[in-house]
């Protein structure tokens, strides 16, 4: 669990002063050097491995085995970039994750904006391991107001990836390029086992909204679901069947708890009811 | 007019919130205050030298406290909101508008602090978050024994949406809203009223709709 | 809305017709706390995907499958609830005894003091009665105390007043509920060091 990478920090942030924060119960420091390269510290002063990709700077406390997963559309040319910046949330960074996941939601959580009654039905969808990543396609929810660019609702289209125990990212229709995908992520920092430091990011098509509308109207959509994550009981991702009841319609949810349970990814989760 | 608007915060939710239960149609501008820190850009210090938001403008008139846009739009479209003006409930009125400035304080401080990791004695606020929250919590209670369901009269005046933000998201700084329930009828009422309008962290209240009747596989 | 029972959180939540409930306060969906949730006609429905339960407890729909009967294995626990003279009492297990009864009182307000009953009891000077504390308060009609441990040490306080209090009586009361809250408080904090450290 040490061994993976986590997002720490805002790279557009980042100043010679930087950033006390911590991963996983230990104090870290983010700051930029003076090359400008982001230069994260351990508790004990002991330079930890740092990369910057998709906005963010990347850490770990241990030894990353291998590079930090591929978001191909973040080289795509003529996409915007949006940084939206850190929200705190008293919740397991497993618990951020599988909500990201969720779909049927929408109505009662994203109100008129991601989900509407009478539209709840959540219809079949495919849910498949792929290259030891959680990928669930053809996710399709009726949205009132899909983004900031949709105007009037439509059926959208989702594609969920989790490419590392507390990343996800999200594939969604494009309602200005129906041939591509907007991406939408979430990076999530965990700071202990039930406190975590979310960093969602997007890699849009969207050449009318401005930048800040972008964010705020990401901004909206995590903030609604914040209430919902500090209320969750237990805090911890109970990732033993039994202590919750998984439908149909939370196939992604159910692989994504056996994936953390074979890989033993056991940071913020909860082994065995109680 | 202008809004100079952040959706996160409750002080400018307060200005869109009096706006939209008075019909009137505000020019959003929002303001990347979280992450970008515009707020304390020139553009902006420009209007308002203190760097807080939100920020009304009208023609010449430049506004930076939300009290004063509160009752700037009551004053101009619904001079109900400000009270019948007697002098007892004017000055009750006041009393609670000027009080919301510490629940921005207080209860304000420490959601900044919890959920955008600003700095703060996360403690201290907390604890001054509460003394209001029960301030608030009796001030509800006599009125509810004078028969008045609301801070200053029997209908919602300007000190109710100067004050109902702070309180009704004083979860997110981590104090709860468990142990007072005139505040949980109030801010029921108040979500109640026609017009009104939710900000991240306040749900809808869904049961004012009825139970939507779905067939199945048709959506 | 949420209250606390030695058996833990419970949502409290009464039906278009009346009727109050104490349901577990959680959702065996995804755990999310069920007095967060709404009330439609006969039924509460958790506000994070809607399933909804009826009052003894089975969940009647999920929005996600609208087709679906839900299967009768799904179901939150339920408690027995007595509502007496504008008291709701929710029982812990089983019971066959009457809630007691205030004949003459009515309930004014219910506060939070960071102060357990012992301390509570040291603040008031109250004798017990039948059931809560008959309070002398000063300047105000006599009050009768209903008391609830919650977490830690803090207390829930029911206050009671005599049904022909004067509104004048009835403010005076609350205002002196303020005061004792305060006072046992103070007692509370000078006298125990893990609540003032740890609050």
């Amino acid at each position: 669990m040490i061994d993976e990478w986590y997002p720490v920090g805002l790279f557009s942030q980042l100043d010679a002063v930087g950033r006390r924060t911590a991963l996983m119960g230990e104090p870290i420091d983010v700051a930029r050097d003076a090359e400008g390269n982001a230069k994260v510290t351990g508790g004990n002063g002991r330079a930890l491995p740092a990369c910057v990709r998709y906005g963010h700077v990347w850490s770990s406390l241990g030894t990353p085995q291998k590079a930090l997963f591929a978001i191909p559309e973040a080289d795509q040319p003529g996409r915007r970039f949006v940084d939206v910046g850190v929200v705190r949330v008293r919740c397991s960074p497993l618990r951020a994750v599988e909500n990201f996941l969720d779909i049927a939601h929408f109505p009662f959580v994203h109100t008129d904006l991601l989900g509407a009654e009478p539209h709840t039905e959540v219809q079949n969808y495919k849910v498949e391991i792929r290259e030891d990543e959680v990928w669930a396609t053809q996710v399709k929810f009726y949205q009132p107001q899909a983004a900031k660019s949709a105007s009037g609702g439509i059926t959208t289209e989702y594609i969920y990836r989790v490419p590392a125990p507390t990343c996800s990212v999200l594939y969604k229709t494009c309602p200005p390029r129906p041939s591509e995908w907007d991406v939408i992520t979430l990076f999530v920092q965990p700071l202990a086992e039930d406190l975590c430091d979310v960093w969602p990011w997007m890699a849009l098509f969207d050449d009318t909204t401005s930048m800040t509308d972008l964010i705020h109207f990401q901004q909206t959509i995590f903030l609604q679901d914040r209430s919902i994550l500090e209320n969750q009981i237990p805090r911890l991702l109970p990732l033993d069947p039994g202590m919750e009841i998984p439908t149909r319609a939370d196939l992604t949810s159910v692989a994504y708890r056996r994936w953390l349970k074979r890989r033993n990814y056991t940071y913020g989760a909860q082994l065995v009811a109680q | 007019m202008k809004l100079y608007d952040y959706i996160l915060s409750p002080s400018c939710y307060k200005v869109r919130l009096m706006a939209a239960l008075t019909g009137v149609k505000l020019d959003i501008r929002p303001v990347d205050f979280h992450p970008g820190a515009e707020h304390r850009g020139q553009e902006l210090l420009a209007l308002n030298p203190a760097g807080s938001i939100p920020i009304l403008e009208d023609g010449d008139l430049i506004l930076t406290e939300s009290s004063a846009m509160l009752v700037y739009l009551a004053a101009k479209v619904a001079p109900s909101w400000l009270g019948s003006g007697g002098a007892e409930e004017t000055a009750r009125v006041q009393q609670w508008l000027s009080f919301s400035s510490r629940l921005t304080a207080s209860l304000g401080g420490a959601r900044l602090h919890e959920m955008l990791l600003r700095p703060g004695d996360f403690g201290a606020l907390q604890s001054q978050g509460i003394a209001s929250l029960r301030e608030l919590e009796a001030g509800l209670v006599e009125q509810g024994l004078h028969g008045m369901g609301f801070l200053a009269s029997d209908r919602p005046t300007v000190a109710d949406i100067a004050c109902f933000p702070y309180v009704v998201l004083a979860p997110d700084g981590g104090v709860s809203l468990d142990p007072y329930p005139a505040i949980r009828l109030w801010s029921r009422a108040l979500r109640s009223l026609e017009n009104f309008i939710e900000m991240p962290g306040i749900h809808r209240l869904h049961e004012l709709k009825p139970e939507p009747h779905i067939e199945p596989g048709k959506v | 809305m949420p209250a606390r029972i030695p058996a833990g959180s419970i949502a409290l939540w009464r039906t278009q017709s009346g009727r109050v409930t104490a349901s577990a306060d959680r959702c065996p969906h995804r755990g999310m706390r069920l007095s967060h949730g709404f009330v439609r006609g006969e039924a509460l429905s958790c506000i994070y995907h809607g399933w909804s339960y009826g009052q003894t407890g089975e969940c009647l729909r999920i929005p996600a499958h609208p087709g679906l009967t839900p299967p009768e294995t799904i179901r939150v626990a339920a408690h027995a609830v007595e509502e007496a003279w504008g008291v709701i009492w929710v029982a812990v297990g089983e019971t066959t005894a009457e809630p007691p009864r205030f004949e003459g009182f009515v309930p004014l307000r219910s506060l939070t003091a960071h102060a357990d009953l012992a301390t509570l009891k040291a603040a008031t000077g109250a004798t017990a009665g039948t059931a809560g504390l008959d309070w002398p308060a000063p300047g105000a009609p006599e009050i009768r105390l209903l008391s609830v441990p919650q977490e830690g040490y803090e207390t829930l306080i029911h206050v009671l007043v005599p049904g022909d209090s004067s509104p004048a009586q009835r403010i005076a009361a609350s205002r002196a509920a303020e005061t004792l809250r305060r006072t046992a408080e103070d007692i509370q904090a000078k006298g125990l060091a893990p609540w003032s450290t740890t609050r």
